[in-house]
């Protein structure tokens, strides 16, 4: 590492912001974090609604670059609240960038889903067009970030990101398979990549130093992923293990799964519906991709392998059972 | 030009963008013609080329537009014109045409239009004109494309043509009836191309004047030019590349015997899928790109084997007298004695019905005496026997047979039958060892005189057989009579002796019993099902005559094993070859046989490879040990990513290429494969076999297929060298394959078991990630499924694509 950087961080209160936060910090650089609530990292922080042009601009003055996370994520979302937060919010954060010297925009995979299966492909546009408002509020901000490059800028769709402490796949998969509403879409049999936390947060610091002229990551989306598919059964089975479960869930014919997402999406009353369309087509399907070229983008590949990763998240759930 | 102008106009830009040309080729030609008249040709020109010109030229009623892809494909390297000749496609609409006036203009376009190296390139009624041309000009090559310059003796003439000559005037000329019949011979996106410069009779003249010129009888106008053209074809010193579409309806492949048979030198390549227009069926700009670069770089074949005479069959002289038997089979025996005689009675027969030296016979006989009779008695008349076995489905057995274009075809009456009603032979004289209607009987000898035994030079077809398809299409594969000498040297030095007797599970190779000297012992099973064969049925042939040897496939010896239930039988040697075999078998059935057991590497390209010794050694980098490889064999082996690294002395894996005395001489009608699969090395062809594998303390161990190497990120992965650590370790038949994209694949595995293909248990998976070695993204269990002909290699090119099915999801 060169010289150490001054980072803006907006979203610092998620999982994988504060994973990467402290990363930088650990290496020297500095971090502001910018987020509405606490981010629970030992840094300079402000409590800010990126939302809030102005106060994205004020915090951002005197930094050498903006790492964007912040999103509103979640499924079935109000579309003017998720655009506001995910293409507004952007949008300032571009012109925040735009001042600073470089940016790195966390995107999602769910931009590219095109509603066919992904073997090992590379990264495609930001071409979402179904009804998932997190995908379509993305997928604009993507293009918007793409269309509007002024500072050396990349872009990293980071691929199902988990490990201890995650609220989004561990937790869901834990207590729906504890309500007894988990079904795996015909067995679990698709091909699935993730990422481990660890290395999520590391391919953004990555991206952070590759965010320069010259660089052959600048001015484009990447794919992370952990680069280690397995079917969705297994990692499943993995997860339910680790947090002490019965593995054993039991399946559903993959369009049968769409068919209920679709109805629940229109007929749920509750806050959450238990499946949506998009997200029973995403667990029907295999996703995964080539990574040679974004490795060698970013100088980065992948530590942690889904066994290692399991062990970990065992080990985790452990210390955290004995301290409840 | 005035408005009654017999000129057609050049075609519109609208129309040249249409049909995928460039404007800018469109020219017109003034070409001073007979009597002092200028002609107006029409041409698509590419304007200048660095090596040269191709002159392209279309038959009848086809233009310019059927060189498309050599025009697009070849300029700028070359500078491409495709001409309309006199009264076709644009140019000029006058009085008709003859072929020596075809010619004629053709030496004058190219006198005047070209300079510097010089090929002609030619389809259809274009073929004369070109050859006949060829002669006066000095052209560097020549190429053609389903044509003729003589319709063979054994050919009707074609149902269009002669239709077409019936009613020349209303079927070519009044009516549009033959252009569309004949624009239908293609793909209907070439439909607009070909009729445009057709419309309206007056264009349509000339359509029926080619017609016309046919020359179906010896004093047609046109009969002494083409005869001419034969003549001239023949005495061409040029490189000559045969270009032909399969389905051709009219020039089939008939045609394309003949024209081997004139032009022996020529090189050919066959496109079975192809139709008549196969300019514009296939892709041939690449491939007479590809041929146009090669020809001169590589001369004759070093050691050409020209004069020496030579013959396999040297054994059949000695025993003439011999009453002992030279094959034993469920179906009876065949003498030493009784096979020189039959042979001998067929030879005649065949002679006598005008079977001619190096013209081939397609064998369809089942395995037996009527077999061994029938591929002796070729030999012994020159003629080259094909060998197919139909057990790859009727589809491939057509294909194979019709692309050797066979003069006789020799069958039971059932197969005669069956080759008649399909069409499998058309065109071919029937013969048979039984009653068969308009049938050669050959149990009858013509009243011609006495064959001897088979005396070829060395570089002659001696036989055409198969590669099994289980690594890609059939192709047929073509020995020269020095390479059987060879092998006969090559397969005696692995412990077959003269005098004692195999038997085999390969229906081939008991046509190589004569050939060695030793007596074929055939088992009762069906040979197209080897894994029929199980110990009662090698118990029963060895009840029959005692034999020392035999060559099994791994499937037949699995059963064999399989079905012993403690049982023995006395063998001195086993050959397990056909696929890859596990140490594990090779200790069973030296068990059962208390035989030594040999596992050789070889192909249908090159057989043996290896000697088959240490089958138990294990090498460092996995796989199966083949043993040493015979002497005058040799083996390299090349990176298989860049094969200019040679890697032979260094232990890594890579590709292997082989070469022996007894190596095949090349695959037949295929020039495109030929060149892919041959290199040369300091002088000495070698043959790509597509398989992976290395060389370790003087043994070559075999990883298996090149197509079947997993490409993941972290590096190529031999599926061998997995399967064999796994398999061993759970004592299960498992299968490596791929899923993704070349360079960015993940490994998946997949456990032999029943049912349908699923994802497997957790238990099993975590057991094959322990074995593995590598990592693992998949275990799947389910069945493996094997190729058609050995039954033994399991065909990952399905395999792989059910995995990937099941792993995409829905």
């Amino acid at each position: 590492m060169a010289m150490a950087m001054k980072v803006l961080l907006t979203g610092g209160s998620s999982l994988l912001g504060r994973t990467t936060a402290r990363l930088l910090i650990e290496r020297g650089d500095e971090v502001t974090c910018f987020q509405r609530s606490a981010s629970g990292v030992a840094t300079s922080e402000v409590r800010g609604d990126v939302r809030d042009r102005a106060a994205l601009l004020d915090a951002s003055r005197g930094h050498d670059g903006v790492l964007h996370l912040a999103a509103l994520v979640g499924p079935r979302l109000p579309y003017q609240g998720a655009y506001d937060v995910n293409v507004t919010g952007t949008v300032n954060a571009v012109e925040a960038a735009a001042r600073c010297g470089r940016f790195v925009h966390v995107s999602s995979t769910a931009v590219g889903f095109a509603g066919g299966s992904a073997m090992g492909e590379g990264v495609g546009t930001a071409t979402y067009a179904g009804s998932d408002v997190y995908a379509t509020t993305k997928a604009i901000a993507e293009r918007y970030v793409l269309d509007h490059l002024s500072v050396p800028t990349v872009v990293i769709r980071p691929h199902l990101v988990w490990g201890p402490g995650d609220t989004q796949l561990v937790e869901r998969i834990v207590t729906r398979v504890r309500a007894r509403r988990l079904r795996l879409p015909d067995h679990g049999r698709a091909l699935i990549d993730t990422t481990y936390l660890d290395d999520a947060a590391a391919a953004l610091v990555a991206a952070l130093d590759h965010a320069q002229a010259g660089e052959a990551a600048v001015g484009r989306a990447w794919i992370v992923t952990g680069d280690d598919p397995r079917p969705l059964a297994e990692l499943v089975g993995g997860i339910l293990r680790a947090a002490g479960m019965d593995p054993v869930v039991p399946s559903v014919p993959a369009p049968l799964a769409a068919a209920a997402g679709w109805m629940f999406e229109r007929w749920w009353r509750g806050s959450e519906p238990p499946l949506t369309y998009f997200s029973a087509r995403q667990l029907s399907l295999a996703h995964w991709f080539d990574q040679r070229e974004v490795q060698a983008a970013l100088g980065w590949t992948p530590r942690v392998s889904v066994a290692e990763g399991l062990i970990r998240l065992t080990r985790w759930f452990k210390e955290t059972a004995r301290v409840e | 030009m005035s408005l009654d102008s017999p000129t057609t106009p050049s075609p519109t830009l609208d129309q040249l963008r249409a049909w995928g040309l460039d404007a800018a080729w469109s020219r017109r030609v003034a070409l001073p013609g007979a009597g002092g008249v200028t002609l107006d040709w029409h041409v698509l020109d590419t304007g200048a080329g660095l090596r040269g010109t191709i002159v392209c030229v279309h038959g009848n009623p086809s233009w310019a537009y059927l060189w498309r892809d050599v025009l697009t494909t070849l300029s700028p390297e070359w500078r491409v014109i495709a001409v309309d000749q006199t009264n076709m496609g644009y140019s000029e609409r006058t009085s008709p045409r003859r072929l020596a006036e075809r010619v004629d203009e053709l030496v004058a376009f190219c006198r005047q239009e070209v300079e510097g190296p010089l090929v002609l390139v030619a389809h259809d009624w274009g073929g004369p004109v070109a050859t006949g041309a060829a002669a006066r000009l000095d052209v560097r090559a020549l190429v053609l494309a389903n044509t003729a310059v003589a319709k063979p003796d054994t050919v009707r003439v074609p149902l269009l043509i002669a239709v077409a000559r019936r009613m020349t005037d209303l079927v070519c000329r009044r009516t549009p009836a033959f252009v569309w019949a004949a624009a239908r011979m293609t793909g209907r996106e070439h439909r607009a191309a070909l009729l445009a410069p057709y419309r309206g009779s007056a264009r349509r003249a000339a359509i029926a004047g080619f017609v016309d010129d046919i020359p179906l009888t010896a004093t047609h106008p046109s009969a002494q030019p083409l005869a001419a053209s034969a003549e001239a074809l023949v005495d061409l010193t040029c490189p000559i590349l045969l270009l032909w579409g399969g389905r051709d309806l009219v020039f089939n492949d008939r045609f394309l015997a003949d024209l081997r048979r004139r032009v022996p030198a020529a090189q050919v390549q066959r496109f079975a899928r192809a139709g008549h227009y196969v300019p514009l069926d296939e892709p041939l700009g690449p491939v007479v790109g590809r041929w146009l670069e090669q020809i001169g770089e590589v001369g004759a074949s070093p050691g050409s084997h020209e004069t020496t005479t030579t013959s396999v069959l040297f054994a059949l002289d000695e025993h003439r007298d011999d009453d002992a038997p030279v094959y034993v089979g469920p179906e009876g025996a065949l003498s030493w004695r009784e096979l020189e005689s039959r042979s001998g009675v067929a030879a005649r027969a065949l002679a006598g019905a005008g079977l001619a030296p190096g013209e081939r016979v397609s064998l369809m006989e089942a395995p037996g005496p009527d077999l061994l009779v029938a591929a002796i008695g070729c030999w012994r008349a020159g003629a080259v026997p094909v060998v197919v076995d139909a057990s790859g489905g009727l589809r491939r057995f057509r294909r194979l047979v019709r692309a050797c274009a066979p003069r006789f075809v020799i069958g039971t009456p059932r197969a005669l039958l069956a080759s008649t009603l399909l069409g499998i032979t058309p065109g071919a004289t029937r013969a048979s060892f039984s009653t068969f209607p308009r049938s050669l009987d050959l149990r009858r000898a013509a009243p011609s005189p006495e064959v001897g035994n088979v005396s070829a030079r060395e570089g002659d077809v001696a036989v055409i057989v198969h590669t099994s398809g289980s690594t890609g299409p059939a192709k047929p594969v073509r020995y020269t009579h020095g390479a059987l000498v060879a092998q006969r040297r090559a397969l005696r030095t692995l412990g077959l002796e003269p005098g004692s007797a195999f038997t085999t599970s390969f229906a081939p190779f008991m046509l190589l019993a004569p050939a060695l000297g030793m007596t074929c012992v055939r088992p009762d099973f069906a040979v197209d099902q080897p894994s029929e064969l199980g110990f009662d049925e090698l118990a029963g042939a060895l009840k029959r005559l005692a034999a020392s040897a035999a060559w099994l496939s791994p499937v037949a010896a699995r059963r064999i094993v399989a079905s012993a239930r403690g049982r023995r039988v006395h063998l001195d040697l086993v050959m397990l070859a056909g696929a890859p075999v596990a140490p594990g078998l090779a200790a069973q059935v030296r068990e059962v046989t208390g035989a030594d057991v040999r596992t050789p590497y070889g192909m249908t390209e090159c057989l043996p490879v290896t000697d088959g010794t240490d089958v138990d050694v294990p090498g460092a980098r996995g796989g199966f040990s083949t043993g040493r490889p015979l002497e005058g064999c040799l083996v390299r082996v090349v990176d298989i990513d860049d094969e200019s690294r040679d890697l032979t002395g260094t232990g890594e894996w890579g590709e292997l290429l082989v070469s022996a005395p007894w190596m095949f001489d090349g695959y037949d009608a295929d020039w495109s494969m030929n060149r892919d699969t041959r290199r040369w090395i300091d002088g000495v062809r070698f043959h790509r076999t597509g398989d992976v594998g290395y060389l370790e303390e003087g043994r070559l161990f075999h990883l298996g297929r090149l197509a079947h190497v997993i490409r993941t990120a972290a590096g190529p992965l031999a599926s061998v060298a997995v399967e064999g650590v796994v398999a061993n370790g759970l004592g299960r038949s498992i299968a490596a394959v791929g899923v993704g994209p070349r360079g960015a694949a993940v490994l998946c595995v997949v456990v032999e078991g029943s049912g349908r293909l699923r994802l497997a248990e957790r238990a099993l998976s975590d057991r094959v990630r322990e074995f593995a070695g590598h990592r693992v993204a998949a275990v799947l269990e389910g069945p493996l499924p094997v190729d058609h002909r050995h039954q033994s290699k399991i065909d990952r090119g399905v395999l792989g694509t059910d995995v990937a099915r099941v792993l995409a999801g829905r």
